[in-house]
């Protein structure tokens, strides 16, 4: 399989000469096409700012990440915002979806930039929206639906244009557990179905359960790799629970 | 998607700021109504003087259009700070940044245009409610009609236009430099300083009330002294009440915190801990803002009451100085020209003329001596009219006449100044030596008849005719050029006298020459007496000059000021509104600790209550005094409680408007709280 993302020998400095914070220190990876991969850590671990380096929100201060060969720690400021909605899918932990904006507008709105047809838009959204359990929703405004509705939403918002990777931090930090384990299964079956490839941030073991590789960050570093293999989901998540006690920190506790 | 985007945030934007929306409408219907007026051909025909209106206004306009912008300014700062989140949003979808700064270009433009209709469709409203008050001053009928002034209109839009388009294009610029991650995480940042320590509060606070308190005095000061105000002191004074006032703002959030919070027993009693603490970090951090508004106020208080005590003293001057309609001065009582003149051109009602005789100065001037009066009287002479001639005035505008024996005087003054008169017989009794000789003083009389300049100055005095024979050999001439104007012609006419009567009798005078030599800055000069100098005065062309002296104070005075309360109190305004969504979490969290809603609300209304009083606090404390200092040097014409009625009356204006937002604010505030709670 393919190399989709290589992050090549990345830092993040943060501070200024004297005082300085290495939030990123020296980490490289690769990610094949197709993969859910979870990334984990105490907070303060970097794991946040490793996403924000891969979906160009900050830049990273040495190193390089490819996207399909392409660097993009490279692109100038004019393309970025092509590169972002040709490629790149965002889920936030807090939706982060347009308040003036009804469902439906919301996830249409890439397609209206990237100028799709009309027609093409309208069946897609509502294909999508079926999917995903929101079709009846879709004239409704963010602040008239539920949270577990909303990230549904901010789902189908990030994959409407079918971006090469999705970035999702902490998606279900602000779900009830109901609705979090329905939106895994659904990102879930999404990588699978769709082959979509998710990177996703998280500090819960058992959202991390659904990845099928999780990297796992102590002080800026990766401090180990697992993958899930042929291991049940169930399984995976005791892997996951005796990783986290050798990282110590907040997850001493946990089990 | 993106226009509907965009229409979609300006509605909400205009919602959200409908105080801030609000205020520029009115601030631009006030700009067009008043441009309107100062352009309107019925106002400028009403007299020569008309003719400033249009400059002052303009000027002003140009003052109101910058304090606009500020405020436009600070709220789109304020607005492009709260929606940084979602500019982020935009980035990160991958919207360009050129489509999203056009698309904050395209609501702004919405909403501005919205504003600009709106605030023309007001002003043209006012416009006819200012017209039918200038016609009513000038006592012109005036009928409402439908016109439209297209100068005004254009100077309006262009006003807006300049100043909307040069912050939309800075703000643009600002978005275009953005980087994703600071709007992104620009909420977190701006919470790492809640409270600005500030170091030696007590000293500071304590030193800015001397401040304020050194310049009270030292305005109280320099006013005493009447006219003769000292630059230099009231720079002083000026300088340390501004000092003063930024100090005091900067060092009473500590002060606060110390008396509320540090004392435990009024900390814990009701809401005091949550609502103190809220105030004294807002306070904190808007120190500057505010002190910036609170010297904002005090120029707007101060500048409102000595507008209104000129006007007082033009009402009132013109009273005193224009008994009768036509008053004129000779040197040599040859006044057959003039006559004739005024008996073909008008219908004379009667007429005399008579001599004033000048003596030298006599001791009831110390009666004067603190009070700024005693400057009118810069000639040092006395003057001395004959008791027939002083009936006959009387006579003229309607008193009856009065008796004097030989050894008798009358003091007739103007009545500012005849309560030191009074209280100086009081103490000194009631004789006066003039000319070396004792007279009894009969009475004081405050009737109006010129003693302003015309019949002397500030008071003359009445002999019965027995006695003009002595006063005569006594009479000495004055070291000032009028005082050799000597003779006398006053006239009442049936109808009142125009503009075009004046100039009609100055250009058929004027054939005449006044060759005059007098000494003057002990130099001795000759002079061209020209009408000009106050020779020949019309009642009814002073009038019309007065009235638009009057009209155009007053009127720039109400224009500015109104704008000027309602921006600063938008400004307080958009600051506790925009703060409401950080307020939300905190009035939550009472809430969920088991505080009800009117106990809450009862908070809120507190919290902006006290917000709003702050900035006006000093302002109000501060230029009662000063007021009434200023009142000092109208003194003349304006009577003290002239001066405390106007203050009532400016507090009164500045209070229902500044009211109006602070209601508007707490109805807002409440229900954004409430909201969604």
């Amino acid at each position: 399989m393919e190399n989709l993302l290589v992050v090549d020998s990345i830092q993040k400095y943060y501070g200024s000469k004297e005082n300085i914070t290495k939030a990123i220190n020296d980490i490289s990876f690769s990610v094949n096409s197709g993969e859910f991969i979870g990334i984990m850590g105490a907070s303060g671990s970097g794991k946040t700012t490793l996403l924000n380096c891969i979906s160009t929100i900050d830049n990273v201060s040495s190193g390089h990440i490819y996207l399909e060969n392409k660097d993009i720690t490279k692109i100038n400021d004019e393309d970025i915002a092509k590169f972002r909605r040709e490629n790149l899918g965002f889920i936030f932990q807090d939706f982060n979806l347009l308040d003036t904006l009804t469902v439906e507008e919301n996830i249409a709105l890439i397609l209206t930039i990237n100028k799709v047809l009309q027609k093409d838009i309208d069946n897609k959204v509502f294909e999508l929206a079926l999917k995903l359990g929101i079709d009846d929703i879709l004239n409704k405004y963010p602040y008239q639906i539920s949270g577990g509705q909303r990230q549904r939403c901010a789902v189908a918002r990030a994959i409407i244009n079918n971006p090469k990777l999705i970035l999702a931090d902490e998606p279900t930090g602000a779900l009830d557990s109901k609705s979090a384990r329905q939106l895994l299964d659904i990102l879930k079956e999404m990588n699978e179905k769709l082959k979509v490839t998710i990177l996703m941030v998280t500090h819960d073991p058992f959202c991390a359960s659904y990845c099928n590789k999780i990297l796992f960050l102590k002080d800026g570093r990766i401090f180990n790799k697992i993958e899930k293999g042929d291991k049940t989901q169930k399984e995976f998540y005791n892997n996951i629970l005796d990783v986290l006690s050798l990282l110590g920190g907040d997850f001493r506790d946990v089990r | 998607m993106l226009g509907k985007l965009s229409f979609r945030n300006a509605k909400r934007q205009a919602l959200n700021y409908i105080i801030y929306f609000i205020t520029v409408t009115i601030s631009i219907g006030l700009i067009f109504s008043f441009n309107f007026l100062a352009f309107s051909k019925d106002v400028s025909e009403l007299s020569n003087q008309m003719e400033y209106f249009k400059q002052v206004i303009v000027i002003l306009s140009i003052i109101i259009a910058f304090s606009i912008a500020w405020l436009i300014n600070y709220t789109m700062k304020f607005i492009l700070e709260k929606r940084s989140k979602e500019f982020a949003i935009y980035q990160i979808l991958g919207i360009e940044k050129k489509d999203i700064s056009s698309m904050f270009v395209k609501e702004n433009i919405i909403i501005g245009a919205i504003a600009l209709m709106f605030g023309i469709l007001l002003g043209m409203f006012l416009y006819q409610v200012l017209i039918s008050i200038v016609m009513n001053i000038f006592k012109q009928p005036y009928q409402i009609n439908i016109v439209f002034s297209y100068k005004a209109l254009l100077l309006t839009i262009l006003y807006f236009v300049l100043i909307y388009g040069i912050i939309i294009l800075k703000n643009r610029k600002k978005i275009k430099k953005s980087k994703v991650y600071e709007l992104l995480y620009s909420e977190k940042q701006n919470e790492n300083h809640v409270m600005r320590k500030v170091k030696y509060n007590k000293i500071i606070f304590a030193f800015s009330v001397i401040l304020l308190l050194v310049s009270i005095f030292v305005v109280k000061y320099t006013f005493s002294f009447g006219s003769n105000v000292s630059f230099n002191l009231v720079l002083i004074a000026l300088i340390s009440l501004i000092v003063g006032i930024y100090l005091f703002y900067i060092s009473i959030s500590g002060f606060i915190l110390d008396f509320y919070i540090n004392n435990k027993r009024r900390k814990y009693k009701n809401s005091n801990m949550f609502l103190y603490r809220n105030l004294a970090s807002k306070v904190n951090t808007m120190s500057i803002t505010m002190s910036t508004l609170a010297v904002m106020f005090v120029i707007i208080i101060i500048g409102l009451n000595i507008s209104m005590l000129m006007n007082n003293m033009l009402n009132n001057e013109m009273e005193i100085l224009y008994p009768f309609e036509i008053m004129i001065s000779t040197t040599d009582g040859d006044f057959t020209k003039y006559k004739e003149y005024i008996k073909k051109n008008s219908d004379v009602v009667n007429m005399h003329e008579y001599k004033i005789y000048t003596i030298e100065q006599t001791p009831l001037i110390e009666a004067l001596k603190d009070t700024s009066l005693r400057d009118r009287k810069y000639n040092k002479v006395d003057n001395v009219i004959k008791l027939s001639d002083y009936n006959k005035l009387r006579e003229m505008i309607g008193y009856s006449s009065v008796e004097l024996s030989n050894d008798e005087i009358i003091v007739n003054t103007i009545s500012t100044a005849s309560n030191y008169i009074n209280k100086y017989i009081k103490e000194n009794g009631n004789y006066i030596t003039a000319c070396n000789k004792k007279y009894k003083i009969k009475q004081v009389e405050d009737i109006n008849l010129g003693q302003l300049g015309f019949n002397g100055f500030v008071y003359f005095f009445v002999v019965n005719d027995n006695e003009i024979e002595f006063i005569k050999e006594n009479e000495i001439s004055s070291d000032y050029l009028s005082n050799n104007l000597e003779y006398k012609l006053v006239v009442n006419t049936k109808e009142k006298t125009t503009q075009a009567f004046y100039d009609d009798l100055c250009s058929y005078i004027k054939t005449y020459h006044f060759p005059q030599v007098g000494i003057y800055d002990g130099i001795e000069k000759e002079y061209d007496v020209e009408i000009s100098l106050g020779n020949v005065l019309s009642r009814g062309q002073r009038i019309g000059e007065t009235k638009s002296f009057y009209t155009i104070i007053s009127f720039s005075a109400i224009y500015v000021s109104l704008i000027l309360i309602m921006i600063s109190a938008t400004l307080l305004a958009i600051q506790q509104l925009s703060e409401s969504e950080k307020y939300k979490y905190r009035y939550k969290v009472l809430k969920d600790l088991g505080m009800d809603e009117m106990d809450m609300n009862k908070i809120i209304f507190k919290q902006i209550f006290i917000y709003f009083l702050l900035p006006i606090l000093i302002p109000v404390l501060i230029s009662v005094p000063i007021v009434l200092s200023i009142g000092n040097i109208f003194t003349l014409a304006v009577t003290y409680k002239e001066i405390i009625k106007n203050i009532c009356f400016v507090f009164g204006i500045f209070f229902l408007v500044y009211s109006i937002y602070f209601v508007a604010t707490d109805v807002q505030f409440e229900k954004n709280i409430n909201e969604e709670i």
